[in-house]
C-alpha cells in the first residue's frame, strides 16, 4: 500500500505527496503529459529532443545539473510515445534545490542556441548508438509504421527520420514548450521524509506563481481497425533471422489491457512459458523467444519476438506458432497456470514498491490514468482475472487480420 | 531580489548510518551475511561461487553457468522453472571476472521451497544432451550478435590486452567454443567450482533465525575448501590498437590502466579524482565531449575492483568521424587535471555530490547489504566508509593534482577502439 496526499494549485498543477520517514533521500518526480504521439508528422523526435533541452538551463538558472549535484543529488529523465518524465533524487534536507530547479524550468527555459546545437548532435549520436550501430537496432523504426497507419505511434520516440532532428529550429522548440510545458499539463510527486504541510509550503513558494495555461486538447488521428494481415521482410547484415509478430491490443485504461498483459506472460515471459518451452525447448526452432506488451496509453501492441535457429525457415516457425496461439484461444487456462502467473505479478509488485523513486513514478503514472490510487488497486485487478476472460481476449488478439509480422532476414557481410 | 536566481541553502551530508548485517560462519572461509530489517515480504538470496570467467578456458565458465538450471535426471529445465514460477519466484544469474552469482528473488513464505528447488537442480545437474545443445546453440548465436556490437568488441579486446600477461584472465570467447559439447570438462568444472565452490551467501529478508540456519545447512555443503586464491601483478603494454568495422557509424573506445586494490591508501582519493574526470553527469569528460562538443551520447570513467588489484577505464561510443578529436579531448582533460588545480568550487560540488551518493547507496536494506558486501568481499570493514566520508571532506586540490600526475598519464594507457 502506497499512501499519498493530493492537492492542486490554482494554476492547475497536480501535486502528490508520499511520506516515507525511513529514508534519508527524497524524490521529486515530474511527469509531463506529452510524448512522441503529440508530435506532428513533419516534426518527429521533438518530445525527446526537448527532454534533452530541459537540462540546458532555464530562465533564471544557467545550468540545471550543477546546483543539484552541489546538493548531493542527481537527475535524469525519459521520453516515451506517451509521456515525458523527469526525476531528481537527493538528500531530503536539500529538497528545496530540486523544487527551485524544476519550477524554474517549468516557468521557462533559457533557449540558448548553443544548447539546441549541442543537444541536436547528442541526440543524433544517440540515434546512431541505439538504432543504427546495433544489430537489429532499427527494427522499431520498421515495425511501428507496419503496425500503425494513422496513429502517431507509427513513429518511434527518437523520430522517424534523423532529418527532423537536424532541422529543428528555435521557433519549433519554443512553440513546443509553450504548448506542453506548464502546470496544467504536469503531475508533480514529492516523496520522502517530508510532511504534507512542508510540502504545501514549498510547492506554493516555488510553483504558485507559474502562470496557468490551458491543458492542450489531445486530438489524435484514430487508428482504423486493422482488417488485413500485414507482413514485411527486411534484409540486414545480422547473424540470424529474427521475427516480430505484433498484435493490436486494448488501450491502457481498459480492463482487457491487464488481461492481455497476463496472456503475454503466459506465452513468453519466463523459461516455463508456453512459447519458450514449446518452440525453443521442444521443437528447437528458435534460440530465443519473448512475449510482452508495449504498455501504451492508446491501442498498443502485444509482441512476440525472437531469433530462428540456424537452418529453420520463417515458414516453419509460423506453422508451429499459430497452433500454440490457437490453444490459448480454445482451451481455458488451468488453475495452476493462472495462479503461477498471478503469483509472479504479486512478487514483482512487492519488489517494485521497495524503491522510493519507483513509488513516486508510479503514483504520477496512475494519476495520469485518472487516479493515483490505481497503483494500490492494480494487484487486485490482476488477481481478479479469470481463465474465461483470458480466453475471450485471446480470441480478439490472435487473429490473422490483427497481425503485423516483421521479418529480419540475415544477409552476409 | 529575485529568489529564483539564488540556490536555496543546502547542507552537506555529515552523517550516514551504516548498518552491519548479521554474520554467520558457514565454514571457516565462507560466511552468510543477513540483513533482516525489511519492511515488507520481499527476500533476496545470493549464492556466490568461485566460478568467474577467469576460472576456465574455452568459455567453459560461461557455458556451465548457463547450464546450472538446465535439468536433473528427474526434472527438465522447463519443469524446474515451472516449479519456481509457480511460487512466484525469480532467478537471476550473473557471471563476472572473479565470481558467478545465482540469485533468488521471492516473497518470504516461499524462500525455503524455492531454495530447495535450486539446490536440487544444481546438485543434480545432469547435463542432458538436448539441453546442452540448446544452450550452445543460443550462446553461439549470441556470440555472433555480440561480434557486431562495437562496444562488446572493444570491451573484449581491452580485456585481452590489459590482462595479456595472464592467460586465464586474457582469454576471450571464440565461436569454436560452442561447436562441440565438452561434457566431461563441463562436469569437472561444475564439481570443482559449484559443488565445491560456494564462497559466500548474502540474504535480505525478514526471516526467522531457524530459516537462515536451514539455508546454511542446505547450501553449506558446497562451501569451498580453504581460501580462494586470485591472480594479481598483471603486466600490459601501453599502446593503441584499432579494430576496424567498416559499416559501423560509431566507434567504441575503452582506455585505461591498472591501479590498485580497494585496500590501497590512495583508493578513496582517487575516487574523487575519477568523479571529477568522468563519473557523474557534470564531469569534465561529459561537459567537454558531450555537453560542449556533442561528439557522443555518453562518456564515463570508473574503477573496476578486483581481489588483488583494480583498473581504471574510460568508456565511450563516439561518431566515427570524431574519434581522433575525442581522444585528443580526453588527453586534454587528463593533462588539465595534471597541470591546473581544480577550483574549490568544483571540488566542493564533487564532494557534496559524492556524499549524497554515498547516502543513497546506504539507503534501505538491499542497498546497505550490497554496500557492506562490496567491502567485506575484499577483506575490508564498514570503517572503509567512515574513512571515505572523512577523506572526501578533507581532500585538497593539490592532492587531486598529485594523483592525476601519478595515475592519469595518457602515455600509460592501453587504448582500444572498435568501429
Amino acid at each position: 500500500m502506497i499512501a499519498f496526499n493530493r492537492f492542486k494549485l490554482e494554476n492547475g498543477l497536480t501535486v502528490l505527496h508520499h511520506f516515507d520517514p525511513t529514508t534519508p533521500m527524497a524524490v521529486v518526480n515530474t511527469l509531463y503529459d506529452v510524448g512522441a504521439r503529440d508530435e506532428s508528422e513533419e516534426k518527429t523526435g521533438f518530445a525527446h529532443l526537448f527532454e534533452h533541452l530541459m537540462f540546458g538551463g532555464s530562465v533564471n538558472i544557467p545550468d540545471f545539473d550543477s546546483p543539484l549535484q552541489r546538493a548531493g543529488g542527481e537527475s535524469n529523465a525519459f521520453t516515451s510515445n506517451d509521456i515525458t518524465n523527469y526525476y531528481d533524487v537527493l538528500p531530503v534536507q536539500n529538497i528545496e534545490t530540486a523544487l527551485w530547479l524544476e519550477s524554474d524550468r517549468m516557468l521557462s527555459l533559457a533557449f540558448t542556441p548553443k544548447s539546441l546545437e549541442v543537444q541536436r548532435n547528442v541526440v543524433i549520436e544517440e540515434f546512431k548508438q541505439r538504432y543504427l550501430n546495433q544489430p537489429y537496432g532499427d527494427v522499431w523504426l520498421e515495425l511501428r509504421p507496419l503496425a500503425y497507419k494513422k496513429h502517431p505511434y507509427k513513429w518511434a520516440t527518437i523520430g522517424k527520420n534523423i532529418q527532423h532532428i537536424e532541422d529543428a529550429t528555435m521557433d519549433d522548440v519554443k512553440a513546443f514548450f509553450k504548448a506542453h510545458y506548464h502546470p496544467a499539463n504536469a503531475i508533480l510527486c514529492i516523496a520522502g521524509n517530508i510532511s504534507l504541510e512542508e510540502t504545501r509550503r514549498l510547492v506554493d513558494k516555488w510553483y504558485g506563481d507559474i502562470p496557468a495555461s490551458l491543458k492542450p486538447e489531445r486530438i489524435l488521428p484514430k487508428e482504423p481497425v486493422q482488417k488485413e494481415y500485414r507482413e514485411l521482410t527486411i534484409e540486414r547484415k545480422v547473424p540470424s533471422d529474427a521475427f516480430y509478430y505484433c498484435f493490436k491490443m486494448p488501450e491502457r485504461k481498459s480492463f482487457e489491457y491487464y488481461v492481455t498483459d497476463i496472456i503475454s506472460d503466459a506465452l513468453g515471459r519466463e523459461k516455463s512459458s508456453r512459447l519458450y518451452s514449446g518452440l525453443k525447448k521442444e521443437l528447437k526452432l528458435v534460440t530465443s523467444i519473448n512475449a510482452y506488451i508495449t504498455g501504451s496509453m492508446d491501442e498498443g501492441l502485444l509482441i512476440i519476438d525472437g531469433k530462428l535457429s540456424d537452418g529453420v525457415s520463417f515458414e516453419e516457425l509460423d506453422a508451429a506458432l499459430w497452433p500454440l496461439l490457437e490453444v490459448i484461444k480454445k482451451d481455458l487456462m488451468s488453475e495452476a497456470e493462472t495462479s503461477k502467473l498471478l503469483n509472479k505479478i504479486r512478487t514483482v509488485k512487492e519488489f517494485q514498491e521497495q524503491g522510493l523513486l519507483n513509488r513516486a513514478m508510479n503514483l504520477c503514472m496512475y494519476e495520469l490514468l485518472g487516479d493515483a490510487n490505481g497503483v494500490n488497486e492494480e494487484n487486485n485487478l490482476y488477481q481478479s482475472i479469470t481463465a474465461q476472460q483470458m480466453k475471450v481476449v485471446a480470441n480478439q488478439l490472435f487473429k490473422k487480420e490483427n497481425t503485423s509480422l516483421l521479418r529480419v532476414k540475415s544477409i552476409k557481410e | 531580489m529575485n529568489m529564483r536566481t539564488m540556490q536555496p541553502e543546502t547542507k552537506q551530508v555529515d552523517h550516514i548510518s551504516f548498518v552491519k548485517p548479521q554474520i554467520f560462519d558457514v565454514t571457516q572461509h565462507v560466511k552468510l551475511l543477513w540483513m533482516k530489517e525489511v519492511p515488507n515480504d520481499t527476500v533476496r538470496l545470493d549464492l556466490f561461487f568461485d566460478a568467474g570467467i577467469t576460472r576456465g578456458n574455452k568459455s567453459i565458465p560461461a557455458i556451465v553457468h548457463s547450464l546450472l538450471l538446465s535439468g536433473t535426471k528427474e526434472f527438465s529445465s522447463v519443469e524446474i522453472h515451472e516449479k519456481i514460477d509457480a511460487l512466484g519466484g525469480f532467478l537471476d544469474t550473473d557471471i563476472s571476472f572473479e565470481n558467478a552469482v545465482v540469485s533468488i528473488y521471492c516473497l518470504r513464505e516461499h524462500i525455503r521451497q524455492i531454495s530447495n528447488i535450486v539446490a536440487d537442480a544444481i546438485q543434480g545437474l545432469a547435463f542432458r544432451e538436448t539441453e546442452v545443445e540448446d544452450v550452445l546453440r543460443s550462446m553461439r548465436q549470441q556470440f555472433a550478435v555480440n561480434q557486431q556490437k562495437v562496444k562488446y568488441v572493444a570491451q573484449q579486446q581491452f580485456r585481452k590486452y590489459l590482462f595479456a600477461s595472464n592467460a586465464d584472465y586474457s582469454t576471450i570467447s571464440e565461436e569454436s567454443d560452442y561447436d562441440e559439447p565438452a561434457v566431461l570438462a563441463y562436469k569437472k568444472y561444475w564439481r570443482e567450482h559449484y559443488l565445491e565452490g560456494l564462497t559466500r551467501i548474502t540474504l535480505v529478508g525478514d526471516l526467522e533465525v531457524d530459516e537462515v540456519d536451514a539455508l546454511i545447512d542446505l547450501f553449506g555443503k558446497w562451501a569451498v575448501d580453504g581460501k580462494v586464491q586470485h591472480a594479481g601483478d598483471f603486466k600490459f603494454q601501453a599502446q593503441r590498437i584499432d579494430f576496424p568495422k567498416n559499416d559501423a557509424v560509431q566507434c567504441a573506445v575503452r582506455m585505461g590502466r591498472f591501479l590498485f586494490p580497494k585496500s590501497h591508501p590512495d583508493y578513496i582519493d582517487f575516487q574523487v579524482l575519477n568523479t571529477i574526470l568522468g563519473d557523474y553527469f557534470g564531469s569534465r569528460l561529459m561537459s567537454n565531449i558531450r555537453e560542449d562538443k556533442g561528439y557522443t551520447y555518453g562518456i564515463g570513467s570508473g574503477v573496476m575492483d578486483m581481489n588483488k588489484t583494480g583498473y581504471f577505464v574510460i568508456v565511450t561510443e563516439v561518431g566515427k568521424e570524431v574519434l581522433d578529436l575525442t581522444l585528443h579531448e580526453i588527453k586534454f582533460e587528463l593533462e588539465r587535471l595534471q597541470n591546473e588545480l581544480v577550483s574549490d568550487d568544483e571540488l566542493d560540488l564533487v564532494k557534496n555530490y559524492m556524499l549524497g551518493q554515498l547516502l543513497k547507496s546506504a539507503d534501505g536494506p538491499y542497498a546497505m547489504l550490497d554496500m557492506y558486501n562490496s567491502v567485506d568481499m575484499y577483506g575490508l570493514t564498514l570503517e572503509f566508509y567512515d574513512d571515505a566520508i572523512q577523506k572526501i571532506k578533507e581532500i585538497s586540490p593539490a592532492r587531486v593534482q598529485e594523483l592525476a600526475r601519478q595515475y592519469l598519464n595518457f602515455e600509460d594507457f592501453l587504448i582500444i577502439t572498435a568501429g
